[in-house]
């Protein structure tokens, strides 16, 4: 072995050696730096990845076109007025809990985001998006739509974020099934043939008596997610040794995700 | 130097095309990897500094995109994609008088092989981190399918980039016979 082979091998172990050494926050910062500068790559291929699937599949007529068009602003003004209906019911119910002494509820507002990626990985289940710091968005941040849960943001930079999916095995979140107390963790699945996998709902009692096409939702515990947010829908159900688990099927078709939303919970 | 660069190129904008190459559903989900046909390709055809030096580039890439931080621990520390591709592009380049007479179909294989080893060790470390080892079919198959797939992808990626190595005169290929032959066909 020659001297600059050796040289190599020692520099080569000191930068390694450094790099295990990274802590959580520095691993973030670099991951973040790497998405920043690797960003407009990512927009450009999911622009063109975008046009392309819409020459293929969107070609419809002007009709069509005013059709949906039409019915997308009904639909808009109606959702409009709705939000202002339930955000002036949010500050009443806010004033009541806080003349009851109750801890305010979080006001939260929601940042629309597109999907530029997806899985770039075989063994994390994740979407990248087109917003970061820059639209208030954090790591450890609920990211949904209007169908039900999505998962929190991992890495977050300027103008780009990471989305751990609930379909993957580390996205853990506190949930309850409705119309009963039964309380437990829903997790993905570590391995899966497709990319809409089935959901675990875990640690339920051994007393437990689901069935399936109950709705779970969020629970709140933990933090990270706010409650109320629906996860999916039980399909099987099973009693263990020990506990009970159910499996559901995800609210949202993870698999055909292209719009988003992050929740910014303004404390 | 400017082979080795360019092989960096490459490596960087194999990285992120990877993004958009959707999963094969009809393999159980298998992803398709160009990266690591390209690392073992430059275990031949570079000197060992620069083998690592590409090794580095290419694990710190994956790391990069892949890497998860959950709450306040990293799941498998930023480095272990390093060390796996230096170790199997070591192996690779340990079998470079073979691929110098000709015997290419070997690192064919090997590639498909360490891609898949590759997955393998991060599928392990995984297990051991989580605390319980799924061994099923789809596990399997997300772990051989991109090995296959990187098998059948290496005899094309090789050529051209011996194509390319013979254009931009890379000092580090010896001029034997053997796949300068196929390469200049």
């Amino acid at each position: 072995m020659n001297r600059s082979s050796i040289v190599a091998i020692v520099l080569f172990a000191a930068a390694l050696l450094a790099l295990f050494s990274l802590g959580p926050q520095a691993t973030r910062k670099i991951q973040a730096t790497f998405f920043q500068v690797i960003s407009p790559f990512l927009k450009t291929g999911s622009g063109l990845e975008k046009q392309i699937t819409s020459v293929r599949t969107g070609l419809k007529s002007l009709d069509e076109l005013e059709r949906d068009n039409t019915a997308l602003r009904v639909e808009n003004r109606s959702l409009k007025a709705t939000n202002e209906a339930l955000r002036d019911v949010e500050h009443e119910v806010n004033r009541l809990r806080q003349a009851l002494k109750y801890r305010e509820r979080s006001l939260f507002r929601l940042v629309p985001a597109e999907i530029v990626s997806r899985d770039s990985s075989t063994w994390w289940r994740t979407v990248t998006i087109n917003r970061g710091e820059e639209d208030g968005i954090a790591p450890e941040m609920p990211v949904l739509t209007d169908e039900g849960l999505v998962g929190r943001t991992t890495t977050v930079s300027a103008n780009i974020a990471v989305v751990l999916l609930v379909s993957d095995e580390n996205c853990k979140v506190a949930a309850s099934v409705e119309g009963t107390r039964e309380q437990g963790i829903v997790t993905g699945e570590r391995v899966a043939g497709n990319l809409s996998p089935m959901l675990d709902l875990n640690y339920l009692s051994k007393q437990a008596e689901l069935k399936a096409g109950q709705k779970v939702y969020t629970s709140g515990v933990g933090g990270v997610f706010p409650s109320g947010l629906l996860i999916g829908t039980i399909r099987t159900f099973q009693v263990r040794a020990l506990d009970s688990q159910a499996k559901l099927a995800p609210a949202v078709d993870l698999a055909k995700l292209e719009d988003v939303f992050v929740v910014i919970v303004r404390k | 130097m400017i082979f080795f660069l360019l092989l960096v190129a490459f490596v960087c904008v194999a990285q992120i095309a990877e993004i958009f190459i959707p999963p094969l559903d009809w393999m159980f989900n298998a992803h398709v990897y160009i990266v690591p046909v390209i690392v073992f390709y430059g275990a031949m055809a570079l000197p060992f500094p620069l083998m690592l030096s590409l090794a580095f580039v290419a694990g710190f890439l994956w790391d990069a995109m892949t890497v998860q931080v959950l709450d306040a621990h990293v799941e498998i520390s930023f480095g272990w994609s390093i060390l796996l591709y230096a170790v199997l592009a070591a192996i690779m380049h340990g079998l470079k008088p073979l691929f110098n007479r000709g015997r290419w179909e070997v690192h064919c294989v090997l590639s498909g092989v360490c891609t898949a080893l590759i997955l393998l060790a991060q599928y392990l470390m995984i297990s051991f981190r989580r605390g319980s080892l799924i061994l099923n079919r789809e596990v399997w198959w997300q772990i051989g399918g991109p090995g296959l797939l990187a098998m059948l992808m290496a005899p094309l990626i090789f050529w051209s980039l011996h194509w390319l190595s013979r254009l931009t005169n890379n000092p580090y290929l010896p001029r034997e016979e053997g796949f300068d032959d196929y390469a200049s066909l």
